[in-house]
């Protein structure tokens, strides 16, 4: 007699891994059609100009050119680049495809060059001459939005964007209170998502049946549809978008570019297919950039560590346009400005900035690192004001378990939690109480030890669709095939987490079969229901539930079709080992084959049941989830070089349930190392001029395998309420739960010289300079006798140094 | 980017004065200078072409010649765009004489855009100093065989 075989929660080895090891996936740049084209964009040098004259003429009739053209040729033909945010009184900054008559950060296209070949399409670039007069540029984005800056937008009056101001409780009351008040900025420094793979952009146009194909890396493969419809004034229908393999997005590719437009229409002006592949230079410059904000914050505390209320004022630098959700990163920041703490009272006032840079936008974590950042670094900085130690004040101030769901004054509602756990765990792992003894024994060695805590929560799974700009729920369709096997189609388009896989064990474990019988196809729009797409950790709590939905739908089904066969009650039936079985009686048992059999040949069916074996499910989820964890990071800092060397990190994340755990897994450490470059590596970097100086990873310094200590990942499991399954979603807890471990420790090792704020990135030569400020502490005991005027200047120091960490 | 340096160059003022003011030879001082034409008084139309790690490619722009004060100090503006971004450097040069030979001072600002400040951000001081340095050698050279 079979029994149901567990699948969901086992940690099987990805199903996508042979063919991507094997270099055998297809990516863009491995497509190739007859008669193809490549396009290049000829890009404006200069931060701000006026384009005053292109001549294309040489350009034009260099060998192998088919054609170059300009924002004049694309007038009234591709509509500007769509922006899905709302928010009230956001001013416009509309996009064009190509620059109309002014640039507006270096990157911006200007021209586009059409060849038979790459070769002759990159020489040809060279021949368009561009003439350009260069405008004041506007870059650092507090001047960018005072007064007498120079407007980037008109016939705006300034470079603000937006204002999203957001009050919850009493705050005057709060700072009446308090008996500290600890100020700080802190600065969130703008990053390059660095997908390993660059965009790209294939389109074929078949003229008698009037269908446009397009091949796009993309993260959002239906919404590009809808938008490409859009913006080329061409039926939707007649529009299909493909995402082959798609080598990282982190957000940088939920976003609908100028390239997909011009690609797709060129390819129906010229009647050949064309395709774009971004190189890693434009990928710098016009690619969508992350972060950038510049953060102040006001905490009132009471003494024994009671978080009272905080202010805060955030300057968020969103670059010269809008891309897709550009003025809703920070607002998401926003919401999380509570942290996993009960913070009675908040004020928060965000101000979006428009600048001669390539516009921000949603990367790994989309606002919420930020959140966690701040709040991270506010909590060490009471901590150390009050010395309490940096655990105790968090679990201080953390919401109770039964307090759950738990409404933060900034209005969300977190959905289950248990902090003090996550916390216990962390400490106990990390060996917290003993790491900081030997921390203690090594400062008399001279030694610079640094423990950092951070307490995380964030908000993932992106639904519900009252919440979202584009509607935040999910779709799926299983269809069992004639044969047995089993199709999942999700709307969803995972892109390297690995959902092949996940809901391969999802579909196995519903249906009894095995997740080989099990096959998920996505990323094609001519063959999957419409869906959302891949982003805000929602794929599985979002996605794998419509597909769990959809598969139970298909064993409800079966299960009254074998009722209707045997006699039996559908509800006592077991699916597994490729036979539904009843639980009462052997011989009511029939194998799957049979079931599904019947319900393709449809002679014996129920009556009223349609024939075949096919559900399809439109999940709407009815909250966010709030995944949490606590981190532990150790670092030791060589107060030689002012190198930072990670020595020890201990997560422990909190995700829900766990369809397969090497996937969390694999997606905490990924996320732990993008938080590692951020932290210690990572900053684009522009000029005074708006020239990024930062163009190529000799300059733009990401994190490698040496960097990286030994990852400890532990987890516990408080199913999220909001949907069946369970799950919380994992895709960005990593860069969002790291990021402020990592700069905790090293503000921590930096305490003796009375350092209590670092900006990121942390690189040798700041901390070096730090370290100097003060003179090394003694090693060895002093005489207590000048103990007293010794306490007096080293706190004096310290306000120094806060001053000059500004 | 600043820039400013000095340079004892083996001839008398009139002589470095004519050099730098005279497009023929003034063409045959700017490294990868490809053609020299005037463009108007003291302007002259240059095509350069650099083979310097992120600067190499093809340059179309001008020099310019202002603020003459013979044999004393001249502006020079040179302005060069391309492929790879765009420099523009500007400065001044002054002459005085030393025991028969000339010492040129200069003293300027350099900026460049585009892909060449992306990625060649670590080299441009170099970069600078050794378009700067063949300047001159190609300036004595000239001097000397004269």
């Amino acid at each position: 007699m079979a029994t149901a075989t567990k699948f969901i929660g086992k940690p099987l080895k990805r199903k996508e891994d042979p063919r991507l090891i094997q270099g055998i996936a297809h990516y863009v740049d491995d497509l190739v059609l007859a008669g193809m084209l490549h396009a290049g964009f000829v890009r404006s040098p200069h931060a701000h100009a006026v384009v005053k004259s292109i001549d294309s003429t040489k350009a034009q009739s260099a060998p192998g050119v088919v054609g170059v053209f300009t924002a004049e040729d694309f007038r009234g033909q591709i509509g500007i680049v769509p922006c899905a945010a709302q928010l009230p009184d956001l001013k416009g900054a509309p996009r064009p495809v190509l620059a109309t008559g002014r640039v507006r950060f270096v990157g911006e296209a200007v021209a586009v060059v059409v060849a038979s070949d790459r070769y002759a399409l990159r020489d040809a670039m060279d021949l368009v001459e561009v003439d350009y007069e260069p405008l004041t540029p506007v870059v650092d984005p507090e001047k960018a939005i005072s007064k007498n800056a120079p407007v980037l937008h008109e016939p705006s009056a300034d470079n603000v964007s937006f204002r999203w101001e957001l009050e919850g409780g009493d705050v005057k009351r709060a700072f009446k209170q308090a008996d500290k008040v600890i100020r700080q900025r802190i600065l969130n420094q703008r990053l390059v998502p660095m997908a390993m793979e660059p965009r790209g952009v294939l389109a074929e146009y078949k003229r008698g049946e009037k269908t446009l194909t397009v091949w796009s890396s993309t993260q959002i493969p239906h919404l590009l549809k809808t938008q490409l419809a859009a913006m080329l004034g061409t039926p939707e229908h007649s529009v299909r978008v493909i995402t082959p393999e798609v080598g990282g997005g982190f957000g940088s590719k939920l976003n609908v570019y100028p390239e997909e437009a011009i690609v797709a229409h060129l390819a129906m002006r010229l009647g050949h297919p064309v395709k774009w592949m971004e190189s890693r230079r434009e990928n710098f410059v016009c690619t969508i950039h992350g972060r950038d904000q510049i953060a102040d914050v006001e905490a009132a505390v009471s003494k024994d560590g009671t978080l009272l209320g905080t202010k805060w004022r955030i300057i968020a630098d969103l670059g010269a346009y809008y891309q897709l959700l550009t003025p809703l990163v920070p607002t998401l920041t926003g919401l999380m400005l509570a942290g996993s703490y009960k913070v009675p009272a908040i004020k928060i006032e965000i101000i979006g900035a428009l600048t001669n840079k390539m516009a921000t936008d949603a990367y790994r974590g989309a606002g919420r690192p930020e959140a966690t950042y701040y709040v991270e670094r506010l909590m060490d900085l009471i901590a150390a004001e009050l010395k309490m130690d940096p655990a105790e004040i968090r679990r201080k101030n953390f919401p109770l378990p039964k307090e759950f769901p738990y409404t933060t004054p900034t209005g969300v509602a977190y959905d289950s939690a248990n902090y003090q756990r996550s916390l216990d765990i962390a400490l106990k792992k990390s060996g917290y109480a003993k790491l900081r003894k030997e921390q203690a024994a090594l400062r008399k060695q001279g030694r610079y030890l640094g423990i950092g805590v951070s307490t995380y929560v964030e908000i993932c799974a992106m639904g519900p669709s009252s919440a979202m700009p584009a509607g935040g729920w999910e779709s799926a369709t299983v269809r069992v095939e004639p044969t047995g096997k089993v199709t999942i189609l999700t709307g969803a388009s995972p892109h390297g987490q690995g959902q092949e896989t996940s809901f391969a064990q999802m579909g196995a474990e519903v249906l009894g079969l095995t997740p080989d019988d099990v096959n998920v196809v996505h990323g094609d729009t001519g063959a999957v229901p419409y869906g959302i797409g891949t982003f805000g950790s929602r794929g599985t709590a979002v996605g794998g539930t419509a597909a769990y939905m959809s598969l139970v739908k298909l064993r409800d089904k079966l299960a009254k079709i074998v009722g209707h066969l045997t006699g039996e009650d559908p509800k006592n039936f077991v699916f597994g080992g490729g036979s539904i079985s009843s639980k009462s009686s052997a011989n009511k048992s029939i194998s799957l084959g049979e079931a599904i059999g019947a319900a393709y040949t449809a002679k014996t069916l129920p009556q009223g049941m349609e024939p075949g074996l096919e559900a399809t499910t439109f999940f709407e989820p009815t909250n966010f989830t709030f995944p949490f964890g606590a981190h532990v990071c150790v670092v030791e800092i060589d107060a030689e070089t002012g190198g930072v060397r990670l020595l020890k990190y201990v997560a422990v994340d909190d995700c829900g349930n766990v369809l397969n755990p090497l996937l969390v897994e694999g997606q905490v450490h990924g996320g732990i190392v993008q938080s590692v470059g951020q932290a210690m590596f990572e900053e684009a970097v522009y000029d005074e001029h708006g020239q990024l100086i930062t163009g190529e990873l000799m300059d733009y310094a990401i994190p490698r395998a040496d960097a990286m200590p030994w990852m400890e990942t532990h987890r516990t499991v408080t199913p999220s309420p909001v949907n069946p399954l369970g799950v919380k979603g994992v895709g960005e807890a990593g860069t969002i739960g790291a990021t402020p471990a990592i700069i905790n420790a090293v503000v921590d090792a930096l305490a003796p010289f009375g350092v209590r704020h670092v900006d990121m990135p942390v690189k040798r030569e700041r901390i070096w300079k730090l370290m100097r400020r003060k003179a090394a502490p003694k090693r060895a005991p002093r005489a207590a006798a000048k103990a007293k005027p010794k306490k007096k200047s080293k706190s004096a120091a310290r306000r120094r140094t806060s001053r000059r960490a500004r | 980017m600043k820039v400013q340096g000095n340079v004892v160059l083996p001839a008398g003022r009139e002589q470095v004065w004519d050099l730098l003011t005279n497009p023929a030879k003034l063409a045959k001082l700017l490294p990868g200078c490809e053609k020299l034409e005037p463009d108007g008084p003291d302007r002259y139309k240059v095509a350069i072409k650099f083979a310097l790690a992120a600067f190499s490619g093809k340059y179309s722009g001008s020099v310019e010649l202002s603020e003459k004060l013979p044999p004393e100090s001249l502006r020079m503006v040179l302005e060069g765009k391309g492929m790879p971004g765009f420099m523009r450097g500007e400065g001044r040069i002054q002459l005085a004489d030393k025991k028969g030979k000339t010492e040129l001072r200069y003293e300027g600002e350099a900026q460049v855009g585009g892909m060449i400040a992306a990625v060649g951000q670590r080299m441009i001081d170099v970069a600078a100093r050794r378009i700067i340095q063949q300047f001159f050698d190609s300036a004595a050279a000239q001097l000397r065989s004269s």
